[in-house]
């Protein structure tokens, strides 16, 4: 399964699309609550998170699914500078960084 | 005339000399054809001519030849028409020194008729020292602009790339996925569906939410030369107000309108005012449409000088920390909000002569933004005629 957590409902819809597209199952989420409230991970799902949502941010939400022992495959998305996105991100294990807007096609980066 | 008197004018000659040199400004008198008679201490300073040499000499000798021409023209048409050009007004002339350097003066003449003929007293002002520091405080004011600007482009360059991520990632994930579908079908060789077509809308959708707002960045700093007319305020405030209540077809906020029976006029570009209006109108239907009452008043009033338009709301009004950067670009407290409507608003008004103001209201009071304008001046009683 991926699981997108966005709160921009066009980029949001935009993923979906793409990924459903190639046949892909999607679970779309507004937020990091959202998501912590209604569902679980499997070892073989995929995040793709964006790190600046409003509310718990897509860092702490990694950060709590680490705490609590479940480490799917994470891919952050953000529109920030990298030095921003380093920080966001620092103390995270293992996780790939798309950057807004897409230079390369995406679909290939979160499969890969 | 006796002793008594001889003695009398030679005091009161005495003192004038006194004060003539004393006086912190340049004192020339000259007759009716232009001989000076009186050249004091600031007048051989500013021009570098001993009383002594200028005295007797035509005043044509402290001024540019330009101007010598004309002051001949001048004096000689006084004299036949009693037309003033210059006399009880003061105006800025050109010196010229001994050495041929011309400079600027401050002029005023006075005219006195004595029993030897009409003499004419000019004071003069050197305003090379004013202009120095004129000339310094617009070149200090021109680089605090710049800088305000290059920062404001700084910040505007950051938001810009920040506003328009969103829409132009959503737009390319969108054609990635037609792009992916059109191979997919072309490879099975079967038509295009319309789930294409639709995703193709949305990437359209996506493209114009980039370029709304590219064109509002515009808004912002292109700054137009206003096309000023004299307009009825409320004629064009009605306009807007029509404009929008059509565009927001079916919403649930009541606008209401409150205004006087007398025309209100005011020196105004009607599209620019429009614009405040309408960003004025969006953030108070914003709120409330989520309050309970649901309304919005607009009122039209005036004094004698200035002219108001205040827009309410049933709103929460907003908080003292809000209210600091109120005004400020960028700033918001809304997720699709880019924070340009007040900065925007304000700029215009104060193009205009005006301000716009706001009265935080809160316990229960919705917000008041308050346009001002300067009331239109119907005959400007200025003309141009000297003396
Ligand atoms: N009527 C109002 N009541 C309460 N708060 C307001 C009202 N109008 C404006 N504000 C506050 O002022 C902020 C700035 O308003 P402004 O119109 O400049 O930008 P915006 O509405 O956030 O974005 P934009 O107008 O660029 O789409 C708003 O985010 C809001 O917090
Ligand atoms: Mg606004």
């Amino acid at each position: 399964m991926y699981i997108i957590v966005e709160d921009d409902p066009s980029v949001a819809d935009a993923l979906e699309s793409l990924l459903s597209g190639a046949g892909l199952p999607v679970r779309v989420f507004a937020s990091a609550e959202d998501f912590i409230h209604s569902a679980s991970l499997t070892p073989d799902d995929t995040m793709i998170v964006d790190l600046g949502l409003p509310g718990m941010s897509g860092g702490e939400l990694v950060r709590h699914l680490e705490k609590a022992g479940a480490t799917p495959k994470v891919i952050a998305i953000s529109g920030k500078s990298s030095r921003t996105i380093a920080r966001e991100t620092e103390g995270l294990s293992d996780v790939k960084i798309l950057r807004k807007p897409p230079a390369a096609d995406w679909l290939e980066a979160i499969t890969a | 005339m006796g002793e008594l008197e001889d003695r009398r004018t030679a005091v009161s000659e005495a003192r004038f000399e006194s004060l003539l040199d004393t006086a912190a400004d340049g004192i020339i008198v000259i007759d009716d054809t232009g001989r000076m008679l009186v050249f004091n201490k600031i007048c051989e300073r500013l021009f570098g001519y001993t009383a002594q040499e200028a005295i007797g000499q035509n005043v044509s000798l402290i001024m540019p030849p330009e101007f010598s021409t004309y002051h001949d023209r001048f004096m000689h048409n006084y004299h036949r028409t009693g037309e003033r050009r210059i006399i009880g007004i003061g105006r800025e002339v050109s010196g010229m020194h001994r050495d041929g350097t011309v400079f600027p003066l401050e002029l005023s003449v006075g005219e006195a008729k004595t029993t030897d003929g009409r003499q004419y007293i000019g004071v003069l002002r050197d305003l090379r020292s004013r202009r120095a520091v004129e000339q310094r405080v617009s070149q200090l004011q021109a680089q605090v602009v710049h800088m305000t600007r290059l920062s404001a482009m700084d910040e505007m360059g950051a938001a810009m790339a920040h506003e328009l991520n969103q829409p132009l990632t959503a737009l390319l994930l969108y054609l990635q996925a037609v792009a992916r579908q059109v191979k997919a079908c072309h490879a099975d060789a079967k038509p295009p569906s319309d789930k294409m077509l639709d995703v193709l809308d949305k990437a359209v959708l996506e493209a114009e939410r980039a370029s709304h707002i590219v064109q509002r960045m515009r808004q912002m700093v292109e700054k137009r030369d206003p096309e000023r007319a004299t307009v009825d305020l409320r004629e064009v405030v009605n306009e807007a107000l029509d404009l929008s209540e059509f565009v927001a077809q079916g919403a649930t906020v009541t606008i209401r309108r409150v205004f006087g029976m007398a025309p209100i006029h005011v020196d105004a570009d009607a599209t620019q005012i429009q614009q405040i209006i309408l960003n004025l109108l969006r953030n108070a239907l914003e709120v409330a449409k989520e309050s309970e009452e649901r309304w919005v008043k607009v009122s039209i009033g005036s004094d004698d000088r200035s002219a108001f338009v205040s827009v309410t709301d049933s709103g929460p009004g907003f908080s003292e920390e809000v209210g600091k950067s109120l005004f400020r670009t960028f700033s918001t407290t809304k997720k699709s909000g880019m924070g340009l409507g007040l900065a925007i608003s304000r700029a215009i008004a104060q193009n205009h002569g005006g301000d716009l103001m706001a009265d935080p209201g809160g316990n229960g009071q919705g917000a008041t933004f308050t346009l001002m304008l300067p009331m239109h001046r119907s005959d400007e009683a200025e003309d141009d005629t000297w003396g």
